[in-house]
C-alpha cells in the first residue's frame, strides 16, 4: 500500500516499449552522457593554472579543507546557516531527496521487487512528498523575493521547477503503481541527466573544486578553522 | 554592434582571467542561492536588490556565461549571459566594483560553496585599471607609488625630516630615544603607512615608545618604507609586486631577520601574503610579521609591562578585513586590549564575521563613492553604538579613517585609535619623565594661524585655544574673507573647515594652492563631513598637510599644528 492508500502493484511485464525503453536503456544513456560531459569539465578544471600560496604557511592546511568541507554539515558556523536554520534544513533535506531520487531512478529498474516494500515505499514518498513541497517553497522565495529575483534567471527557474516536478512524479511513481507516473518519473530523470551538465546544477560539482581551493587558501593563513564565536553577547 | 576598443579588450583579457582555477571556478559555482545576501553590508544598509554580493558578481559573471558557458554560448538569455560593448558599459561595472564592495569578503565566509567574490571583483577591477577605467583618486595614488615609491607622495626629505621631527617629540618623554634609519644587521626593519607620517603620528609615536621600551634591535628604512599597496585594490599584481620589492629589497639590504608591519590591514595582507608572490619572491630569507604580533611577544616575554588603568573608559574593537577574512589575526589585538585597558567590550559580530568599516577595499580613496559608503556604514554604526564604548579601536589605518567618518555622521562621537596607542599609553615606564604635550619652544609661539571656519562656536573655541597656547591667531568667517585674510596677513599655517556657506572648503583650498603667494602656507583641514579627502587623493592641487577631525581633540590639535609649524609639512 502507498501512501495514497492504492495497492495494487502495475505487473513489470505490462509497461508499454516507451516506458521500458526509459527504464532500461534510455536513463542509462543519459547518465553515460552526463559522466561523459562531466569528465571532460573536470579535466578542463584540472587543466586551468591554480593560484597558488608561495608563501609560509600559518595555518593547517589540512585541517582547514577538512574544516571547508564539513562547513555543509555544521549550520552553526556560518552565520548566513546560523541565522536561517530553515533554510538550511530545506537544502539538506532537497539535496538528499535529490540523492534518492536518482538512487531509485537507477535501483528500480534492476530491483522492482525490493522497491515495492512498504516500508521502502512510504519513506520515499514521504521524502519525496517533502522535497516537492521544499521545491515550491524555494521557488516561491525566489519568485516573491526582490533580492532573489534580481538574481535569478530562465534557468534558475527552470531548473527549481524541473525538479520539482521530478519529485513530485517520483511521489506518484515509486509504488509502481500507475504506468504514467512512471513514464513522467523517469522521462524526467532522462532530460535531468542530459541537461544537469549545461545548467546551475552544475553546481554540485564545481562545490567540491570550490571547497578544496577554500578550505586551502584560508587554511594557508589560519582564518579557517574559524573562531567560534556567539553572535551577541551573552 | 560592434564593440568599443576598451570594451573589447577588457573582453579580451576577461578570457585570459578565467585561465585561473579559481577565478572560473567562482564564476561558474555560484547556485544563486542568495545565502550571501545578508552578509553584504550594501545590501543590509539599503535593502537594494541590485547590492546582494551575489547581483554585483553577475554583472562580471555574465562575460563567463557569454564567452565560456556551454550553453551561455547559445542561449545566454538563459542562464545570464550578458557582454560588455560601450566605454558607458564599462564606467557602469566600474561603480560596481570600485563603488558597491570593498572586496570585505564577508560573503566568501557565509557561501555555503566559498565563492570568492572578492577575487572576482578584484579581477574586473584589473581590467578595468588597465584601460584607465578606475576611479581617479585610485589612479593618482597607483601613479605615486610607481614613481615616488609610497601612496601619499611623500618625499624622502619629507619622510625623514618626520622622522627626526617625531623623534624630538618622543624624547620629550623618552629622552635617550632615537629613530635607527637603515641600520644594518637589526633584528627588526619598521615598515608604516603613509598616513602615518603624512597625517596621524600619533600611531609612529606610540610604535617608537614601544620599540624603545622593550628594548628593541630595530630600524626604520630611508627607503622602501610604505607597507601599503594599491596593487591590491586596483588588481594590478605589477604594482602589487613593485611595492613589495621596493620593500623587500630593503629588508634585503639591512640585513634584518624580520619586517614587522604597522597596523594596516592591506598591508599586513599584501606584504606578507600577496606581495611575495606577486614579485616571484619566494622564499623571503626573513619573516614578516604583524606589529600586533611584535607586542604580543613583548608582553609575553616581559619586556613591556602594561597598567590598564592608564586606559580606564570602555574600549571596544573592530577587526579589519583584511586581518581578521585574509590574514587571520584576531587574537592578537584582543590579547592586546584586554591588557591594556581596564574595561574592553566586545563588538558582535566580530572576528571573521564583523562588518567592513566601509573604508576597505580603497574606497577611502574614492570621492565619488564617498555618499554611498556613508550611508550603508549604518551596520556598522548600529554594532559600534551598542557596545556603548568610549573609543573604538581597530587595527588599520583605513578603517580608522573610515570609522571616523561613519562615527561623524552617525553622531556616535568617541575616538578611533590604533591598537598600539592604547598600548603605548598603558606601558609603564619607570622613572617616568613626561613632559606635558603641550610645552612649545619660544619661536612657535611668535607664529600667526588663520582660522577659517563659518560656526562661531567652533571659531572662538579654536581661538581661544590656540591664543592660551601663545599663538597669534586671527579669524575669517568664511571662505571669502578667509582668502582675504590669507592672502593680506600671509599666516605661518591655516586651519580650514570645509563646509561653508558660499566658498567651500575645498574652493578656498584649492584657490590657496593656486596662488604662489600663499601656496606654501601648510593648511590644516578641520572637518567633520568626509568631503575632505578628494583633496587628499585625487590632487589636482598638492594634498593638505594635515587634517584634524571634529569634535576636536586638542592633543591632536596641538601636535598637528607644532608638526606643521616646525616643519611645515
Amino acid at each position: 500500500m502507498d501512501l495514497f492508500g492504492n495497492t495494487v502493484f502495475l505487473e513489470w511485464s505490462q509497461l508499454g516499449s516507451t516506458t521500458r525503453l526509459l527504464m532500461n536503456q534510455l536513463h542509462y544513456g543519459a547518465l553515460a552522457f552526463m559522466v561523459l560531459a562531466y569528465s571532460f569539465r573536470v579535466w578542463q578544471l584540472f587543466k586551468m593554472t591554480p593560484i597558488k600560496e608561495g608563501t609560509p604557511a600559518r595555518g593547517d592546511h589540512k585541517k582547514a579543507i577538512r574544516y571547508s568541507y564539513m562547513l555543509l554539515a555544521m549550520p552553526w558556523e556560518m552565520e548566513s546557516t546560523r541565522k536561517h536554520w530553515g533554510r538550511w534544513f530545506e537544502f539538506a533535506f532537497f539535496h538528499v531527496a535529490m540523492a534518492l531520487g536518482i538512487a531509485t531512478a537507477f535501483t528500480m529498474p534492476i530491483a522492482h521487487e525490493l522497491m515495492r516494500h512498504q516500508i521502502v515505499v512510504y519513506g520515499l514518498q514521504a521524502t519525496f512528498a517533502l522535497a516537492a513541497l521544499i521545491g515550491v517553497s524555494r521557488l516561491l522565495r525566489r519568485l516573491g523575493s526582490p533580492a532573489m529575483r534580481a538574481i535569478s534567471h530562465p534557468d534558475d527557474y527552470f531548473c527549481l521547477l524541473l525538479l520539482t516536478a521530478w519529485m513530485a512524479s517520483g511521489l506518484l511513481a515509486v509504488p509502481q503503481m500507475h504506468e504514467p507516473s512512471l513514464l513522467a518519473f523517469f522521462g524526467l530523470a532522462t532530460f535531468f541527466l542530459v541537461y544537469v551538465p549545461f545548467s546551475k546544477i552544475s553546481h554540485y560539482i564545481y562545490w567540491f573544486f570550490l571547497r578544496y581551493h577554500t578550505g586551502k587558501h584560508f587554511g594557508h593563513r589560519a582564518v579557517y578553522p574559524k573562531k567560534s564565536v556567539p553572535d551577541t553577547a551573552a | 554592434m560592434q564593440r568599443s576598443e576598451k570594451a573589447q579588450r577588457v573582453v579580451d583579457a576577461f578570457k585570459n582571467a578565467t585561465k585561473m582555477r579559481q577565478v572560473t571556478l567562482s564564476l561558474a559555482g555560484c547556485a544563486h542561492c542568495g545565502m550571501c545576501n545578508e552578509s553584504c553590508h550594501y545590501y543590509l544598509s539599503t535593502g537594494d536588490p541590485k547590492m546582494t554580493p551575489t547581483y554585483k558578481a553577475d554583472q562580471i559573471r555574465k562575460l563567463y556565461k557569454k564567452h565560456n558557458d556551454w550553453l551561455g554560448r547559445i542561449a545566454p538569455w538563459w542562464n545570464g549571459g550578458g557582454d560588455l560593448q560601450t566605454d558607458e558599459d564599462l564606467e557602469e561595472l566600474k561603480d560596481i566594483v570600485y563603488g558597491s564592495c570593498t572586496m570585505c569578503r564577508r560573503c566568501t565566509v557565509n557561501c555555503p560553496f566559498g565563492i570568492d567574490k572578492a577575487l572576482i571583483m578584484r579581477m574586473a577591477r584589473g581590467l578595468l585599471t588597465a584601460e584607465g577605467v578606475a576611479p581617479e583618486g585610485v589612479l593618482h595614488v597607483m601613479k605615486d607609488q610607481w614613481e615616488i615609491g609610497n601612496q601619499m607622495g611623500v618625499t624622502d626629505e619629507d619622510y625623514l625630516e618626520t622622522l627626526e621631527w617625531l623623534e624630538e617629540e618622543v624624547a620629550d618623554e623618552l629622552p635617550d630615544f632615537k629613530v635607527p634609519i637603515d641600520k644594518e644587521g637589526c633584528e627588526i626593519v619598521y615598515v608604516i603607512n603613509p598616513r602615518e607620517v603624512k597625517y596621524a603620528p600619533q600611531s609612529l609615536m606610540a610604535a617608537f615608545k614601544i620599540f624603545h621600551l622593550a628594548g628593541a634591535s630595530w630600524t626604520m628604512p630611508s627607503k622602501g618604507w610604505d607597507n601599503t599597496n594599491f596593487g591590491l585594490f586596483s588588481g594590478d599584481n605589477k604594482l602589487g609586486g613593485h611595492m613589495g620589492k621596493l620593500a623587500f629589497d630593503q629588508a634585503l639590504k639591512l640585513g634584518v631577520k624580520k619586517m614587522v608591519i604597522s597596523e594596516c590591514g592591506h598591508g599586513y595582507r599584501s606584504t606578507k601574503w600577496e606581495s611575495p608572490n606577486w614579485a616571484g619572491a619566494n622564499p623571503l630569507p626573513f619573516e614578516i610579521e604583524s606589529f600586533l604580533e611584535t607586542m604580543v611577544d613583548y608582553v609575553n616575554q616581559g619586556k613591556i609591562v602594561l597598567d590598564p588603568t592608564k586606559n580606564p573608559g570602555r574600549v571596544t574593537y573592530h577587526d579589519p578585513c583584511n586581518l581578521s577574512r585574509s590574514a587571520g589575526i584576531t587574537e592578537e589585538p584582543r590579547f592586546l586590549l584586554k591588557r591594556s585597558c581596564m574595561d574592553f567590550q566586545e563588538m558582535y559580530p566580530n572576528r571573521q564575521d564583523s562588518f567592513c568599516c566601509t573604508g576597505g577595499g580603497g574606497a577611502m580613496s574614492m570621492a565619488e563613492y564617498a555618499k554611498r559608503r556613508i550611508e550603508v556604514a549604518r551596520v556598522k554604526a548600529d554594532q559600534i553604538r551598542a557596545t556603548d564604548a568610549k573609543s573604538v579601536a581597530t587595527a588599520c589605518h583605513n578603517c580608522e579613517d573610515g570609522l571616523a567618518d561613519l562615527i561623524k555622521k552617525y553622531e556616535i562621537n568617541i575616538p578611533v585609535h590604533n591598537v598600539c596607542v592604547y598600548v603605548a599609553d598603558a606601558c609603564v615606564i619607570e622613572d617616568e619623565q613626561k613632559k606635558a604635550m603641550t610645552i612649545m619652544s619660544e619661536d612657535l609661539k611668535a607664529k600667526k594661524i588663520l582660522v577659517i571656519d563659518d560656526e562661531p562656536d567652533v571659531v572662538k573655541y579654536l581661538s581661544t585655544f590656540l591664543t592660551d597656547q601663545g599663538f597669534e591667531v586671527i579669524t575669517a568667517a568664511d571662505g571669502s574673507e578667509g582668502l582675504a585674510k590669507a592672502r593680506q596677513e600671509k599666516p605661518d599655517l591655516i586651519t580650514l573647515d570645509i563646509t561653508m556657506p558660499g566658498k567651500s572648503g575645498v574652493d578656498v583650498f584649492t584657490e590657496l594652492r593656486k596662488d604662489p603667494d600663499v601656496g606654501d602656507i601648510p593648511v590644516c583641514i578641520v572637518t567633520g563631513v568626509v568631503d575632505f579627502r578628494k583633496l587628499m587623493y585625487y590632487r589636482e592641487v598638492p594634498p593638505p598637510e594635515g587634517y584634524i577631525e571634529k569634535p576636536i581633540d586638542t592633543d591632536v590639535l596641538m601636535l598637528t599644528a607644532r608638526r606643521l609649524l616646525e616643519m611645515g609639512h
